[in-house]
């Protein structure tokens, strides 16, 4: 079995270098303007540009402000405060990623350096499933076919060869979970908390994806007794106190909200945006552009007043429920059925009282309600629901679930491995080739522009290929005078399905005649 | 209480009889609580809306005040004015308080009703939950879900029908659930009663009585035989039944046709065949539309997460072997209102707006509203079912109702205020207010097309002379110059009586000025040469 999980992280290791996106090359801010790197190239959309400027502004000026040049890279997602351009994300994305940045310069591939980083937390990922499935009596093999899902037949590929937020933010739910089932010590709390403040600086709405795992911790920081007619309740003050650490990731936070935004408490999201920066250097404010609009339509002044809450709205959630789950441009049944089985595992999990099961359901409850009344329930041009990656992995979870209890059922098993295959081969394609999907509602705009068809399915990644496009910085560097990226993308398929068919064959052998306690 | 100096723990002891003593008196005490709660949480929000305006923002609720305030106060008071458009209980129950100036523009005369209505349901939710078996978990989950709901909260602050159809619904079902386990005749008379109440709120209740005589033929037929059922359908007819036949006998006696509410030129027949005839009456003959409509109507109304986890409750609840049949198939009733608002949009004849679906307007999505309860129920039911999860579920629920208070989603407050449900006319009642309140003379209009009009003109009604005024009306329609100082009506459109009746007038025309052109209508005054001419006193019939 040992063998087996080296293999199979050499296997991952392997898919996810052949994958990662990139170019040779250190780029300044001159070469980052140019389309090669930007739209044609690995910073194709707005979120990577900005991490990515953040990213260069920390390693190369020691600065969280933006040069012009830096700034119009960043555009339109670039704020403008105090004469200054900064970044509209949540920094600490760009402050883990300077490490594989700096490694990578050395080797004069600074870009893919920092897409290194988020490779490696989605292997982090995968082990991280693989051992809470174990930890909750999964079957080890069902365990890595489980990881395996995640990474290679869900979204999360798409994202784990670029810069975004969300393995990171997904390695920190789970390591949540994680300590919270494997260990109940003041160590595995206080990283608990850690992990719990840290998340907000990752990505804001991390905040409440991580209160579930947050009110387990603080369940755990008391201990009670329940003896005859008595309770006994004893508080240990250093569990309590540990809470306190959380204070530590958020001075940082609270520290660069002051340096960057100009007050502590003021957030990225709610400075206002560059869209654009003029030849001089100045920039062209969002605010001006909304003022003269309205000077032109005749319209009363408004206010405008940017808040977290009102980013949420429960009204969207029947909009954002279709939009993730059965919509053609973002839904799972599109991008990821096989996330299917993980919901048929839940459903048993639930009804077998699995330990641990309402941890996980209040996690992807958080996490797939807040994400639909977000009022941008397309994630932007994405590829997939970038959104509910955090959800696949706990739903992979599920689906190894699914595989222990379901190990002696031949036909479902071979309808587990097509659905896979299929999920496999879509995500595959995102992941080579590109995430700059639009959302059916911007797409049939686009269409009334430019006079064509513009596809928003995965049709789009198909149409790259057709022209012999991919973003893998291995193709584009090794490969592309050798063979074409439809080649390209179908070997590394084949290969991921190859591998999965072993995993489903060595599972059903290993698991004959033998039930597996869940 | 002590503290280990070693482990730097605290180490607290209760008793648990404490615990078991409080649940024990939640247990006997729960349905008071809830009543005091209820009560309090009722009254704040009447409050909060009375005090931002919008209490009275449903041209609706405007005009139920007006009627109520009619058969009180009027040139021709009585109880004919409680016309045929709408059946009348709510409206007699508001006429005990509304004629006092106060009930009448606060709304609190209809609102009222709505919120002994939100009380007596939340409490019914309660004990219908416990009749199921379910703990007192759940129990207080489901007043919750359907006692906190943002809409529930807002039309029961209103002079709206919803909540007092709501209520005794509920109250009908409930009993029909009780009758189904313990067969007895005082259960069955009860549900007739409530059954009966609400025939005269609205036609939903007629559907409920049809429902119910289904559900209770089915458990007596098989139980007892054809004999014991019709025996049983009788009894439970005469009573559930005899708001009906008063309403045909009403509509004959004072408008000589029995049909008149159905068939008549204000019923909602005429309304929808204008509809019908300006093409957006899309749910007619269609039924998959009118099912997404209608289940479109109740995700906005109840909540999305509500709806799903009450679809869920549901079937478990149907498949749940450890409840008697009997109860699960008396439960159907819950969702009367469900198959009742979608055949009204199938055969069309009723009309519903969803944004998205219906352009961007809203227009009666507040009728998503009836089956609130129902999803409550369930909800309730699921959360005790899903013992392991029920934190979990309240924490979700939680998480969207913050959400949802903090940015103020309601869809019925936005169907008031920028639906089609609700039209600003505070320009035309302001100038009414502002130039005819200390003037002698009377104002023409149609209460038809402007009870909102009148209603925020702050004015006494008997100042306007209107289609139930009878003589005043027929002479004013044929004289303006010598009964009406001012007119108010829709220049052009043929769907308001007034211009309906003034527009080939010729002593309209002479005699008038248009003194203010306004979005929702116009405001005509009589040029002061002819105002020596006018009668500014009700003479007729003194």
């Amino acid at each position: 079995m040992k063998y087996l999980y080296v293999l199979f992280a050499l296997f991952c290791v392997l898919v996810m270098a052949f994958s990662i996106r990139g170019i040779q090359g250190n780029p300044t801010p001159q070469d980052l303007n140019r389309s090669v790197w930007k739209d044609d190239g690995p910073l194709e959309l707005s979120p990577e540009r900005g991490r990515y400027a953040l990213l260069y502004a920390l390693a190369e000026t020691n600065t969280f402000y933006f040069s012009p040049e830096l700034a119009k890279f960043a555009a339109p997602d670039v704020g403008y405060t105090d004469g200054k351009y900064v970044s509209l994300f949540a920094p600490t994305v760009s402050f883990i990623v300077v490490p594989g940045y700096l490694f990578g310069k050395f080797f004069n591939m600074a870009q893919v350096g920092s897409y290194a980083v988020i490779a490696i937390f989605a292997l982090f990922n995968v082990a991280l499933i693989r051992a809470i499935a174990i930890r909750l009596g999964i079957h080890p093999i069902a365990a890595i076919i489980g990881g395996l899902t995640f990474l290679f037949a869900s979204p999360a590929f798409a994202y784990a060869v670029t810069l975004y937020q969300h393995h990171i933010s997904t390695f920190i739910i789970l390591s949540g979970v994680y300590l919270l089932i494997r260990y109940n010590t003041l160590w595995s709390l206080t990283a608990i908390w850690l992990l719990c403040a840290l998340s907000i600086s990752v990505d804001y709405p991390n905040f409440l994806m991580m209160l579930p795992i947050g009110i387990l911790a603080l369940g755990r920081t008391f201990i009670g007794e329940k003896k005859e007619n008595k309770l006994s309740l004893s508080i240990p003050l250093l569990r309590v106190f540990a809470i306190f650490t959380m204070a530590l990731p958020l001075a940082f936070f609270l520290w660069f909200n002051n340096a960057s935004n100009g007050s502590p408490l003021r957030l990225s999201g709610m400075i206002e945006r560059a869209i654009e920066v003029r030849a001089n250097g100045t920039p062209l404010l969002e605010g001006e552009i909304l003022e003269a609009r309205r000077k032109a339509l005749k319209q009363p002044p408004i206010v405008i007043e940017k808040s977290f809450v009102s980013a949420f709205q429960s009204r969207l959630l029947l909009n954002g429920f279709y939009t993730h789950f059965i919509s053609p441009d973002r839904g799972m049944l599109m991008y990821t059925p096989v996330m299917l089985f993980g919901i048929a595992g839940l459903v048993l999990a639930i009804k077998r009282r699995m330990k641990y099961v309402g941890l996980l359901v209040a996690v992807i409850g958080f996490n797939v309600l807040l994400y639909s009344m977000w009022d941008d329930p397309y994630g932007g041009w994405a590829f997939g629901s970038r959104y509910l990656i955090p959800t696949y992995a706990i739903l992979s979870l599920f689906v190894a679930y699914f595989l222990t209890r379901f190990s002696k059922y031949n036909m479902m098993l071979l309808l587990f491995f097509a659905v896979l295959s299929y999920s496999i081969s879509v995500n595959t394609l995102g992941a080579i080739t590109s995430n700059r999907n639009p959302p059916k509602i911007e797409a049939a705009a686009l269409a009334e522009v430019s006079k064509r068809e513009e596809p928003y399915t995965y049709m789009r990644n198909v149409n790259l290929l057709n022209n012999n496009i991919s973003k893998s910085y291995i193709f584009e560097t090794y490969a592309a005078n050798n063979i074409s990226a439809w080649h390209y993308y179908t070997y590394l398929t084949a290969f991921i399905i190859i591998v999965s068919a072993c995993l489903l064959m060595l599972f059903k052998r290993v698991t004959k005649g033998v039930s597996h306690a869940v | 209480m002590r503290f280990d100096l070693k482990t730097l723990t605290v180490h607290l002891n209760f008793n648990t009889k404490i615990f078991s003593r409080i649940h024990s008196v939640l247990e006997k005490r729960s349905a008071l609580i809830i009543f005091f709660l209820l009560t309090m949480i009722s009254i704040t929000t009447f409050l909060f809306y009375y005090a931002n305006g919008l209490g009275v923002a449903y041209n609706d609720a405007r005009s139920h005040l007006d009627i109520s305030r009619r058969v009180v106060e009027n040139l021709t008071p009585g109880f004919a004015q409680l016309g045929s458009v709408w059946l009348p209980l709510p409206h007699l129950l508001s006429t005990l308080t509304i004629w006092n100036d106060f009930m009448w523009h606060s709304g609190l005369a209809g609102a009222i009703q709505s919120m002994v209505a939100y009380i007596a349901t939340g409490m019914l939710i309660y004990t219908f939950l416990k009749i199921l078996g379910v703990g007192l978990f759940g129990r207080w989950i489901g007043v919750a879900v359907f006692a906190l709901n943002l809409n529930i909260l807002y039309m029961q602050s209103t002079a709206m029908t919803e909540l007092l159809l709501i209520g005794t619904m509920t109250a009908g079902v409930y009993e029909l659930l009780m009758w189904h386990k313990e067969e007895s005749m005082n259960r069955l008379i009860k549900a007739g009663f409530w059954v009966l109440l609400s025939t005269l709120i609205r036609y939903d209740g007629w559907f409920l009585l049809v429902f119910a005589c289904g559900l209770i033929s089915i458990h007596t037929y098989r139980k007892y035989g054809y004999k014991t059922t019709e025996g049983v359908l009788v009894l439970f007819t005469t009573l559930a039944g005899f708001g009906i036949f008063l309403w045909f006998f009403w509509n004959l006696m004072i408008f000589k046709d029995p049909f008149y509410f159905a068939f008549g030129p204000y019923s909602a027949n005429a309304q929808q065949q204008l509809l019908e005839s300006a093409g957006v009456l899309d749910t007619k003959k269609n039924l998959p539309f009118s099912i997404q409509t209608y289940i479109y109507a109740v995700v906005y109304n109840a909540g999305f997460l509500t709806a799903l986890m009450g679809g869920i409750g549901m079937v478990l609840f149907w498949l749940d072997k450890h409840i008697k049949s009997d109860l699960r198939i008396a439960a159907t009733a819950l969702m009367a209102p469900f198959f009742f608002n979608i055949i009204a949009l199938f055969l069309g004849h009723s009309v519903l707006f969803v944004q998205g679906l219906h352009g961007n307007s809203w227009f009666n999505v507040r009728y998503g509203l009836m089956m609130v309860p129902t999803l409550a129920i369930f909800v309730g039911y699921l959360v005790h079912r899903l013992k392991s999860l029920r934190y979990v579920l309240v924490g979700l629920l939680l998480l969207v109702s913050i959400f949802s208070f903090l940015n103020k989603d309601a869809v019925t407050i936005d169907d008031a205020v920028i639906g089609a449900s609700g039209k600003n006319v505070s320009e035309v009642s302001k100038w009414l207010h502002d130039n005819a309140k200390e003037k002698d003379g009377f104002i023409l209009i149609s209460a038809a097309s402007h009870d909102a009009i009148i209603f925020s003109s702050g004015l006494q009604m008997k100042r306007y002379i209107h289609e139930g005024t009878g003589t005043y009306w027929d002479l004013a329609t044929a004289h303006p110059g010598k009964w009406a100082r001012w007119i108010v009506l829709r220049t052009g459109d043929g769907s308001d009586q007034t211009y309906r009746a003034l527009q080939y007038n010729p002593e309209f025309k002479k005699q008038y000025t248009r003194v203010r052109k306004l979005p929702f209508a116009d405001v005509y005054e009589l040029k002061p040469e002819y105002v020596k001419n006018l009668h500014t006193k009700p003479t007729i019939g003194l």
